[in-house]
C-alpha cells in the first residue's frame, strides 16, 4: 500500500532552476526506502516536499502530484501534516527546545495532544528503543546522543510514515544498529520508513527499496548489491606508516567530566611524529572532548599531555602560535569560514600567495575561488575549512567527523588529498570518526576509547575489527 | 536561563512571577528607608527558606558588584551616604526580583502557560527564547574558539576579529532559527487551535500559597512600616 506517491513533480527554488525534474516516486507502509544520490542532487528537497515544509515554509515553485496518507500535502499545513508524517531533519543539536531529554521527547506528544499516561508510555518506549536516559540534560549529550534524542522524540509521537534525513551522520556502528533495528520493527509493524542517507554500507542491509536521485529525475535501484559496490567500497589507503618515529604528544592519566558525568577517566596515549592516529568509539564516550583537550580548547580536569612539537608552546596556553603548529578542523565547518570569497579564506592561513595556489588545486576549489563560503553547501564548506587550516601546515591537524555530509565522490577526493598533504608536509593526523568508508585509509594506528579509557590499540586490523565485527 | 541556577523544586511560576513583582516594587519604594534593607534580607532568607539556595548564593557577587558600582556612582555624584544606601537597595531588589525566573526551568513556565491556555504563539515564543538565549551563549563560545584555531582571534586586527566574529555568528543565526522552526512546526506544533496536552502539569500547592503570601504580607508591612 502506498505511503507516499509522486507523479511528475517539479520544483525549483528560483524560477527555472528545477532541482527536481520531473519526479515519480513511491515509499510503501511495511517497507523502509532509502533514496541516495550526490550532494545537492535534491534528496532533501524530495523529503521537504513529503512533510510539507516545502511549500509552506519555503517557498518555490512547485508543480506535479504529492500524495501523503492519501491526501494531497498542497492543501494540508505542515502542522496536519506532521500528524502523519515524522520528519528527522538534519542538525539535530539545533532542534532541542527542552533542558531534559524526558521533556523533549514528550514535547511532540503534547502537540499531538496525547493522554499523560499515554505520553509516559511512548517516552519510555522511545528512550529505551534509541538507548537514551530520559534523565539527561539535553546540553550535556554528544552529537551522537542528541541525534538519537531528536528520533526518539520523533518515533514517540507514532506517525505511521517517518522520514530520516542523514540520520546517521553522528551516530556510531552500535547506534547505527540500534536505530535501524528500531525502524525495522517499526516496518514490520506496517510503517513506511524513507531515509536519505550516503553511508549505504550502513543503511542498505536493513532497506527493502533504493532509489537514486540525480540530476532531478529518482529511478528505482534494481540490485542494491551492485548499487552498493559502486558507491560504498571501502577507500584505499596510498600512504605508508612511518619508521621508527618519535614522540610527538604524551598524554598521562587525562580525566575529564561534564555535569558530574565523567567522560574521560583516565586516558593514557602516546601520540607519535608523522602517522595518522583513528580515534575509535561509541557516540558519547569522549573522543571529541579528547581532541578538544589536545587541542587546547578544553582544560582536562586531571592528567597532563607533554608536546614535543616545539618547548616553546608550553603545556597549557592555546596561543595564537599554538594554533600555527596544531590545525584543527571542527566538526561543524560554519563556524571556521569568515572571509568575503574562497580564495581569500585560503590565502588568510597560507603562508604565501602560491601556496594558497596549490592548496586551491589540490582540493579542487578553482570553481569556487569567488565565491562567499557560507553560501556553498555544506560538503562544499567542509572542503574549504580543511582547505583553508591545512594551508597553514600545521604539524598536527585534528580532523573531527570530517566526512559527514560527503557524498562517495566527495569522500574520495577529500581523502586522496589529505594523503597528498600529509605526505608533502609529513604532518601527524589525529581523525576522529564513525565513517567505515575513509577509516582505514585515515589511519596508521587506531585507539578505541571504551569506558573513559584508552581500551584497545592497534593498527588497521583494529578499524576492520571494531566497524565489522 | 542556564539550569545551572534552578531550583530543584521552584515556586508555582504565575507566583514567582508575582512575587517578583511585588518584591521590586516594595523594594523601590522603600530604597531610601534604612528599614527597606532589613526587609530585602528577609526576602532573601524568605527565598533560602523555600529552597532557592543554589541562586541565592549565586546572587551574592553578582548583587555586590552590581550595588557596588552603583553605589560608588552614587557616591562620587552626591557625597551622601542616604542616597547611597538607596542606590544599594534598588540594586538588591533589582537581582532578588529576578531570583524566580533564575530558578525556574523553562519547561515549567511554558507548561504553566500552556495550562493557563495563554496563546500558543506566546507559548513557543517563551520556549524558544528561553532555549535561545543559552545557545546563543554557546555558539558565541564556539565561534572564539573557532576564531583562534583561525588565528583571527586578535584584536590588533580589529577587520579581521569582526568579521571572524560575526559572519560566522550572523550565518549561524539564521541557520538556528529556520531549523528551529522547522523542527518545531514538523513536530506538530501549531498557532491555531488545534488540541494539546500538558505531559507533567504544574500544580499549584500550599507551599505555594504560604510563599506568596509571605512576600505579600512582608512587602505590604514594609510599605505601611515606612509611609504610614
Amino acid at each position: 500500500m502506498k505511503a507516499v506517491y509522486m507523479e511528475n513533480v517539479r520544483f525549483a527554488y528560483d524560477k527555472d532552476a528545477w532541482v527536481l525534474n520531473g519526479v515519480d516516486f513511491t515509499a510503501e507502509y511495511g517497507k523502509i526506502t532509502l533514496l541516495s544520490g550526490m550532494s545537492g542532487d535534491g534528496k532533501s528537497t524530495l523529503l521537504s516536499i513529503i512533510c510539507g515544509i516545502i511549500p509552506n515554509m519555503t517557498p518555490g515553485t512547485l508543480e506535479g502530484k504529492t500524495y501523503v496518507a492519501g491526501k494531497d500535502v498542497r492543501e494540508m499545513k505542515t502542522s496536519e501534516i506532521s500528524r502523519q508524517v515524522g520528519c528527522v531533519l538534519q542538525n539535530a543539536e539545533l532542534q532541542i527546545v527542552q533542558a531534559i531529554v524526558e521533556d523533549e521527547v514528550a514535547f511532540g506528544c503534547e502537540n499531538l495532544a496525547m493522554p499523560q499516561e499515554m505520553i509516559e508510555k511512548r517516552v519510555k518506549a522511545a528512550c529505551a528503543m534509541m538507548e537514551i536516559d530520559p534523565s539527561l540534560k539535553t546540553r550535556t549529550l554528544s552529537g551522537g546522543q542528541k541525534q538519537r534524542l531528536i528520533t526518539a522524540a520523533t518515533l514517540a509521537m507514532g506517525q505511521k510514515i517517518i522520514i530520516l534525513d542523514e540520520p546517521l551522520a553522528n551516530l556510531d556502528k552500535e547506534g547505527t544498529h540500534t536505530l535501524m533495528t528500531a525502524l525495522r520493527r517499526l516496518t514490520d509493524r506496517g510503517y513506511c520508513v524513507i531515509v536519505t542517507e550516503h553511508r549505504l554500507d550502513m543503511v542498505l542491509p536493513y532497506v527493502d527499496e533504493v532509489w537514486n536521485i540525480s540530476k532531478g529525475k529518482v529511478k528505482k535501484v534494481e540490485d542494491k548489491q551492485a548499487y552498493l559496490i559502486s558507491r560504498a567500497e571501502i577507500i584505499t589507503d596510498s600512504c605508508k606508516p612511518p619508521q621508527n618515529p618519535s614522540e610527538l604528544l604524551r598524554i598521562t592519566g587525562v580525566k575529564k567530566a561534564f555535569a558530574k558525568r565523567e567522560i574521560l577517566k583516565g586516558i593514557d596515549l602516546t601520540v607519535y611524529r608523522g602517522e595518522r592516529l583513528l580515534i575509535l568509539g561509541q557516540n558519547g564516550c569522549g573522543k571529541t572532548t579528547l581532541s578538544r583537550i589536545i587541542a587546547r580548547l578544553e582544560r582536562a580536569d586531571e592528567g597532563k599531555i607533554e608536546q614535543f612539537i616545539d618547548k616553546k608552546l608550553g603545556t597549557r596556553r592555546a596561543s595564537r602560535r599554538w594554533f600555527k603548529e596544531v590545525g584543527v578542523v571542527y566538526q561543524n565547518p560554519n563556524y571556521q569560514l569568515f572571509m568575503p570569497t574562497v580564495r581569500k579564506e585560503i590565502e588568510f592561513g597560507a603562508e604565501s600567495k602560491e601556496y594558497a595556489d596549490e592548496i586551491i588545486d589540490m582540493f579542487d576549489l578553482h570553481s569556487l575561488e569567488t565565491r562567499h563560503p557560507q553560501s556553498l553547501s555544506e560538503g562544499q564548506k567542509r572542503r574549504v575549512s580543511i582547505a583553508a587550516v591545512a594551508a597553514s601546515r600545521p604539524k598536527l591537524l585534528l580532523l573531527d567527523e570530517p566526512t559527514v555530509g560527503q557524498d562517495y565522490a566527495g569522500l574520495q577526493r577529500l581523502v586522496d588529498v589529505l594523503g597528498k598533504i600529509h605526505v608533502r608536509d609529513n604532518n601527524t593526523m589525529i581523525t576522529v570518526t564513525h565513517d567505515l568508508r575513509p577509516a582505514r585509509a585515515l589511519c596508521d594506528r587506531a585507539v578505541l576509547i571504551e569506558g573513559g579509557k584508552v581500551a584497545k590499540e592497534g593498527g588497521k586490523e583494529l578499524v576492520d575489527q571494531y566497524f565489522l565485527s | 536561563m542556564t539550569d545551572r541556577f534552578h531550583a530543584k523544586n521552584p515556586v508555582y511560576p504565575l507566583f514567582g512571577f508575582f512575587a517578583a513583582i511585588l518584591i521590586f516594587a516594595a523594594g523601590l519604594a522603600t530604597a531610601k528607608h534604612t528599614d527597606g534593607l532589613w526587609y530585602l534580607l528577609a526576602v532573601w532568607l524568605w527565598f533560602l527558606l523555600f529552597g532557592y539556595w543554589r541562586s541565592c548564593l549565586v546572587i551574592i557577587p553578582f548583587a555586590a558588584v552590581f550595588s557596588g558600582i552603583f553605589a560608588g556612582i552614587t557616591y562620587a555624584s552626591s557625597g551622601e551616604l542616604p542616597a547611597t544606601l538607596a542606590a544599594v537597595s534598588r540594586c538588591v531588589a533589582v537581582c532578588l526580583a529576578v531570583l524566580p525566573g533564575l530558578s525556574l526551568p523553562a519547561v515549567k513556565l511554558t507548561r504553566n502557560l500552556s495550562q493557563l491556555h495563554v496563546p500558543r504563539a506566546v507559548t513557543l515564543g517563551m520556549m524558544i527564547v528561553l532555549s535561545f538565549a543559552p545557545l546563543l551563549g554557546r555558539e558565541i563560545k564556539r565561534i572564539r574558539e573557532a576564531m583562534r584555531t583561525r588565528g583571527a582571534g586578535s584584536l590588533l586586527n580589529p577587520k579581521v576579529f569582526y568579521r571572524a566574529l560575526l559572519v560566522p555568528f550572523a550565518a549561524r543565526l539564521v541557520n538556528i532559527s529556520d531549523t528551529l522552526s522547522l523542527s518545531v512546526e514538523t513536530r506538530g506544533f501549531c498557532t491555531g487551535k488545534a488540541a494539546y496536552t500538558v505531559y507533567h502539569p504544574v500544580k499549584l500547592t500550599v507551599r505555594d500559597v504560604l510563599f506568596l503570601l509571605g512576600i505579600t504580607a512582608g512587602s505590604v508591612a514594609i510599605i505601611v512600616w515606612c509611609f504610614i
